[in-house]
């Protein structure tokens, strides 16, 4: 345990592996080493980056993040198939095909909305045509996909003040109560700039995923803000301490959803008749992303405002 | 203390049994493993209808003289009001008008009277019948200026039609118009019954039809395509009345598409009936069969049978007075003749047992025919072989998930007293979550399981904070150090749950339900383990540590 640069409390028979106290000590060392303000600073210049490119895509397509087929109305068919795309196209003439593409070992069609009578005939068609080929059909009405946009705008809204009123009630103090609000909203915004960059179609999984997200990021917020506040200490060795424990956490969380997002959309290339479940895949990718900011905003942005606000004159707290 | 005595672990043993018994796993060499879980579509394969109930709740402001007089107006010239008053209005005609054509306005019978005809109407009685005439559906009174229009129509659409008779959209306080496009919760409750019974009549039992909203209707159909789904439930079904001949043989008498209105069951003379209406046609077919075929003479040896697509749902015979009532008619109009149209009640018997009978019959005479408009807005299917890749492959990802977990945990830890508790654990709050779902009756789907893994990763972090908490300083406490200190986890992980239970809550009610699955898991799940399963492993883990 050469690499240990810090009097750090000695888990019993615990001993850390190497590239976890790596990982912990260099990050350590940088919080150390750094004054609250360069802390903060480079989470801040994230969100910025995040929401310029949710603000771009705002002003260039009407919408922050690409919308998927549920908020924008229409049908996607996936087939058991191993016809080529230009045969699908070919079949499909009558109907407003937008895109074909592969769906692990599938392919999947998608269609922009369409009257009911033609909907209906295409399930017919579907349904006898290629009734060999297991066919999975999703349709949306336009209307509905426009009020689930209103939808899950309040939803995401609602579920962010009702996380914000909880965090102000359990803390009881301004600082570090914005401190945690605004790390979430941090995680949230980089998130949905990644599924924007990333081109992942916004899905009822990828809302979810969002919600999710607002959950789990307060959790290590949480946790580090409780230890700071209400811990008696070196305000440093506390903060390696929650750090300790954090990580842990974000590490199992990540670990996890990284096997989910990998079994969900490559298990195909495998077991080659296993389809992907992409409401598991979307919900997973995106809280990686989600997660990997949340790391940044913890223990830069959150930690830093917090150290500000305890080592502030005339403030004793520790 | 003894660990076994403590109410943590006793609550944490009960729960797991609970959940245990509720879903009774098994095993047999014909089946493989079975269990009481209940899977969604998207895992067993089927179908899943979103319909939204068109219809509109709006508030009217209108004066009944004004509408009569454009009504009648319409139909006779120039028409001049007499007198009015809250349960009447008397008008005078240019000419002595004929009572039909009094009564094809669409008002009632009036009292004639010369050029004057009084109409026994209140207001709303004369807004329903004004808006149900020109909008051709349903119109019910909800109280005081309040009416449900069960059928899409448009603000503009709906304020040019009062406009022509001086009426309109009323506004509310904030001066918004009172138009709404929902239908009330009877309406849905309804339209939900309606539904039920005629998937009954298709041997689709138990079909899970869940409200959302003010307006949504969820239907789940396991193991049918989206085309007979489709049809089911959009196209309304066949309904026949006939006329028992002998023991096993009837005779047609009439189509369903003569009833011109189907009543509430309602209890007259201490049995449940239902009232319905014949046009005049029907009556006739109605009349001349129940002469031709012996109804009229011997009611008891001919009953009259009710079918909905080919299945009986009702027979009885007439009764005596309607039978000779029946016989006279036929006397007056034959076979040919304009008979009247007529009101009948089939009755179903006294108690529980006949309102639940006439409530079904109300739904069959209507042929099935929903109380309001449904349009599809979101449909699927998911066939039965892709659904159980769903599964098997969910299941893996959840194992792998778990497996990982567990290698992280013990690169953290390096001990097996901390890792199997911890693993244990959250593969208990799993388990519980699956009790609880099945005790519920909820079934699992994609979305439900993706809570479950959820789950997981929020409550292997708690965990990890118990177990973190405990050993600060890395020492074992004592008692009364590790009490203080697992209260202080507790306060953390309390402040967490609170926080992911509140972020999930608005997926109850978004999506039209869609990610409902998903949030009651992640809810329930989060409070399972933080109230059974985790203060277990905190009272656990300080044993294991000794």
């Amino acid at each position: 345990m050469k690499q240990i640069t810090h009097s750090r409390p000695e888990k019993r028979g615990a001993s850390t592996p190497k590239a976890l106290t790596n990982l912990i000590s260099r990050f350590d060392s940088y919080i150390r080493t750094h004054k609250p303000a360069q802390l903060v600073i480079p989470p801040l210049i994230v969100l910025a980056i995040a929401l310029i490119v949710l603000g771009g895509m705002w002003v260039t397509t009407g919408s922050p993040v690409r919308l998927g087929f549920e908020f924008e109305g229409g049908t996607i068919i996936t087939l058991a198939t191993t016809d080529s795309h230009d045969l699908l196209r070919q079949t499909f003439a009558d109907y407003p095909v937008i895109d074909v593409r592969d769906s692990g070992s599938r392919r999947m069609i998608k269609f922009g909305p369409m009257s009911k009578d033609k909907q209906d005939s295409l399930t017919d068609m579907v349904n006898t045509d290629y009734e060999y080929a297991a066919p999975e059909i999703k349709q949306a009405g336009a209307l509905y996909g426009e009020s689930l946009q209103k939808q899950a705008l309040t939803a995401i809204v609602v579920s962010f003040c009702l996380m914000a009123v909880i965090v102000f009630i359990i803390f009881r103090t301004f600082v570090p109560s914005v401190a945690v609000v605004l790390s979430a909203f941090s995680d949230i915004a980089i998130a949905a700039a990644f599924i924007a960059v990333a081109g992942i179609e916004l899905s009822l999984g990828t809302v979810a995923a969002l919600l999710m997200l607002i959950g789990y990021s307060v959790d290590s917020d949480i946790l580090l803000t409780t230890r700071l506040l209400k811990r008696r200490g070196n305000l440093d060795d506390k903060v390696t301490n929650a750090m300790t424990t954090g990580l842990t956490m974000t590490g199992t969380t990540l670990a996890a959803l990284i096997v989910m997002y990998l079994v969900a959309t490559y298990s195909y290339l495998i077991i080659p008749s296993l389809p992907q479940i992409s409401i598991i895949s979307d919900i997973s990718i995106v809280l990686i992303f989600g997660l990997f900011a949340d790391l940044m905003n913890t223990w830069m942005l959150n930690t830093g405002i917090l150290k500000w606000h305890l080592q502030r004159p005339r403030r004793r707290r520790a | 203390m003894k660990l076994y005595k403590d109410f943590r672990i006793i609550v944490f043993i009960l729960a797991m049994l609970i959940a245990l018994i509720a879903i009774h796993p098994g095993y047999n060499s014909e089946e493989g493993f079975t269990s009481n879980l209940q899977y969604g579509l998207d895992l067993d394969g089927g179908t899943y209808l979103r319909l939204q109930l068109d219809g509109v709740i709006a508030g009217i402001d209108a004066d009944p003289v004004q509408i009569i007089e454009s009504e009648f107006s319409d139909a006779f010239g120039a028409v001049e009001i007499v007198d009015h008053s809250d349960t009447g209005i008397t008008f005078r005609t240019t000419e002595p008008p004929e009572e039909g054509a009094i009564n094809a306005v669409g008002y009632g019978n009036g009292r004639i009277r010369g050029n004057e005809v009084t109409l026994a109407i209140n207001k709303p009685y004369v807004i329903q019948a004004y808006l149900s005439k020109h909008l051709t559906c349903e119109v019910i009174h909800l109280g005081s200026d309040t009416y449900e229009i069960r059928s899409m129509v448009s603000e503009s659409d709906l304020s040019g039609l009062l406009a022509s008779v001086g009426g309109s959209i009323k506004k509310d306080l904030q001066g918004k118009p009172e138009f709404k496009e929902e239908v009330t919760k009877n309406t849905q409750e309804l339209t939900k019954e309606v539904l039920n019974e005629k998937l009954n009549i298709w041997g689709l039992k138990e079909i899970p039809i869940t409200p959302v909203g003010s307006n949504i209707l969820l239907v789940d159909l396991a193991g049918i395509d989206l085309s007979t789904a489709q049809d089911i439930v959009t196209t309304p079904g066949k309904f026949e009345i006939r006329v028992q001949t002998t023991n096993n043989t009837s005779e047609h008498a009439l189509w369903g598409d003569r009833i011109t209105a189907v009543d509430i069951p309602k209890m007259q003379d201490g049995s449940w009936g239902v009232g319905f209406t014949l046009n005049s046609k029907g009556a006739r077919e109605f009349g001349v069969a129940a002469v031709k075929y012996g109804a009229a003479d011997d009611p008891d040896a001919h009953e009259l049978i009710m079918l909905l697509d080919d299945n009986e749902v009702y027979s009885a015979p007439l009764n005596p007075t309607l039978a000779s009532d029946l016989k006279e008619l036929y006397e007056i109009y034959g076979e040919d003749g304009d008979w009247p149209s007529r009101g009948l009640v089939a009755n179903t018997g006294s108690g529980d047992e006949g309102e639940i009978e006439a409530r079904q019959l109300q739904v069959h005479l209507s042929a099935g025919a929903l109380p309001v408009q449904v349009t599809v807005i979101g449909s699927g299917q998911v066939p039965a072989s892709l659904g159980s890749q769903f599964k098997e492959q969910a299941l893996i990802a959840g194992l792998f998930a778990l497996l990982t977990v567990a290698l992280v945990i013990f690169l953290r830890y390096r001990q097996k007293n901390i890792l199997i508790p911890m693993i244990a654990t959250s593969v208990s709050e799993v388990f519980m979550i699956l009790g609880f779902a099945t005790l519920i009756g909820w079934q699992l789907n994609l979305p439900a399981i993706a809570g479950i893994i959820a789950v997981i990763g929020t409550g292997i972090d708690h965990l990890v904070i118990i177990t973190d908490e405990v050993l600060y300083e890395g020492k074992i406490p004592s008692l009364k150090v590790y009490l203080s200190r697992i209260s202080k986890a507790f306060a953390i992980i309390f402040a967490a749950a609170a926080t992911t239970i509140l972020a999930m809550s608005p997926l109850l009610w978004m999506g039209f339900g869609a990610l409902k699955g998903f949030a009651i898991t992640t809810i329930i799940g989060v409070l399972i383990g933080v109230l059974i399963a985790r203060p277990a492993y905190g009272r656990v883990i300080r044993d294991m540590l000794e």
